[in-house]
């Protein structure tokens, strides 16, 4: 029997990690915990040739420590060269940035995110913080990566209130499932093993399109174990 | 030419109405002391220009200094939460957000750089911002391909807190650099605040030189603690109990006692 203990955080940090590939140029931006150990997860594990790249500068930085910050100084210190947010920026638009992650409040059966207002643009009933890089990153990478905490019918929805990006999404990851991109949008890839079918049907404001069901493997021991070893402070959790 | 100036003066020539763009990114190596300055002196009116902003942003629209707000993204980030003041002010009808991608602000500020009134940029397809934001589109003379041109933002001023600047305001950034030196050319006027004061010699004497050269900058503001509650890569980090502080923060009169108490805090 598998006693293995771990939780969604957990679960989404090893899932993104698992899809982050050796020689992946990798970008995060601001409010991107999950992202900044699922990196770092990935490189420990298999992707050591991975390029990983943040809004300080930093270029390949193993931090000491993680911060709640994901703009913080501990990205930039261990640094050997400076690659800026602006240089980072213009590797997506020339076509050489592998993966960038993203967030919304709202994500729409078709791919669509939401960053900017709840209501009208114009008139909003929530601003919300903004796309920050969303706008240009999802158009422009290769592979936008979304992920996002909660998996619920106010996130999951038909339609966005706005559409602050749409593009080149590769994968959507909650705390329940991974959601692939097609043509016609958002369609269930794996399930975590904390859910179920019927589960995800019940917390998606849509109709959840899927092939087969399958469920992504269970944490390895050997992952769990790097995760806490890298992330002690369990940073990655503060996303829930 | 000394320019060394004290807050107060430094802060005076920005007048009501101005475009003023903040350096730092989120809570970080922000010039939050000087937008402190910018409430005490009743400045109005101000079109704020950063990427990321947080308690730089949101205290301007707090105190109703700020009535603009260009940006990609404002938000503490995941730990502090919403900017509320910023969030409130929107959603109420007096500040206005005039949402970016943090690459448009980019290219708005290196149309100013390059002294042209727009850049194409590559990206937005696709996004509502276009529409609600006027963004237009421009065909690429060569190819006829399309593409969204960003107009140019040339802000009045910009304020930059540095670690080390010397008295003719040549400024060194250590730690992450962000979209500073940039913002610095790009700008009618310049402020650095500096944790330290240095002399021209530790630039002209080493092989740690200052990224943005004096000639560019109108006044040095000797300024330790500058970008507190925020952090500055290399003195000191974020100052949680003060941030508390200022999430408690309610009203215009609130955000006043909570300067008045970092000015003593500071002193």
């Amino acid at each position: 029997m598998n006693s293995i203990t771990y939780n969604e955080a957990d679960m989404m940090c090893v899932s993104i990690a698992r899809r982050i590939y050796d020689g992946n140029k990798v970008f995060h931006g601001v409010a991107s915990p999950i992202p900044m150990v699922s990196i770092g997860l990935a490189k420990k594990l298999h992707a050591k040739n991975l390029v990983y790249v943040n809004i300080t500068g930093g270029v390949d930085v193993t931090p000491t420590h993680y911060e709640k910050s994901t703009d913080h100084p501990v990205l930039f210190d261990k640094t050997a060269s400076i690659f800026t947010l602006i240089d980072i920026f213009d590797l997506s638009a020339r076509g050489e940035l592998d993966i960038a992650f993203l967030s919304g409040v709202q994500i729409s059966e078709t791919g669509e995110i939401n960053a900017s207002v709840i209501g009208e643009y114009d008139k909003p009933k929530v601003r919300l913080p903004g796309g920050a890089g969303s706008a240009v990153l999802v158009p422009s990478v290769k592979n936008a990566y979304i992920w996002r905490a909660k998996h619920d019918k106010r996130t999951f929805v038909k339609e966005c209130d706005f559409v602050t990006t749409k593009g080149n999404i590769t994968y959507v990851f909650t705390p329940k499932c991974i959601f692939e991109v097609d043509d016609k949008g958002l369609k269930l890839h794996r399930i975590f093993k904390n859910s179920s079918l019927e589960d995800i049907i019940e917390h998606t404001g849509f109709e959840v399109r899927y092939d087969s069901i399958v469920f992504e493997d269970e944490p390895t021991q050997e992952e769990l174990n790097i995760l806490h070893e890298i992330d002690s402070e369990n940073i990655r959790s503060i996303e829930f | 030419m000394n320019k060394i100036k004290t807050l107060f003066d430094a802060i005076s020539i920005i007048d009501d109405g101005n475009i003023l763009a903040l350096g730092g990114n989120v809570l970080h190596r922000s010039p939050a002391v000087a937008t402190m300055e910018i409430i005490r002196q009743g400045k109005k009116k101000l079109h704020i220009v950063k990427t990321a902003g947080a308690f730089d942003v949101d205290i301007l629209c707090g105190a109703m200094s700020a009535h603009i707000v260009s940006a990609g993204f404002i938000s503490y980030e995941t730990e502090y939460g919403l900017c509320d003041f910023y969030r409130k002010g929107v959603q109420g009808g007096t500040i206005e957000a005039k949402e970016h991608a943090c690459y448009t602000v980019i290219t708005a500020l290196r149309a100013s750089v390059y002294g042209v009134p727009f850049l194409p940029v590559r990206g937005l397809v696709g996004s509502d911002l276009i529409e609600a934001r006027g963004f237009k589109w421009c065909k690429d003379p060569y190819s006829e391909e399309e593409l969204i041109a960003v107009q140019a933002i040339k802000p009045d001023v910009a304020i930059i807190h540095v670690q080390e600047a010397d008295e003719l305001g040549n400024a060194r950034i250590t730690g992450p650099v962000y979209e500073d030196v940039l913002m610095a050319k790009a700008s009618r006027k310049v402020i650095i605040t500096a944790e330290k004061i240095v002399p021209t010699s530790t630039f002209t004497d080493s092989d740690c030189k200052a990224q943005i050269p004096g000639f560019l900058v109108d006044s040095v503001v000797h300024l330790p603690n500058g970008a507190a509650p925020g952090s500055c890569s290399s003195f000191y980090d974020i100052d949680r109990k003060a941030l508390d502080a200022f999430k408690m923060c309610k009203t215009k009169e609130d955000i006043m006692i909570f300067i008045e108490n970092a000015e003593k805090g500071r002193l």
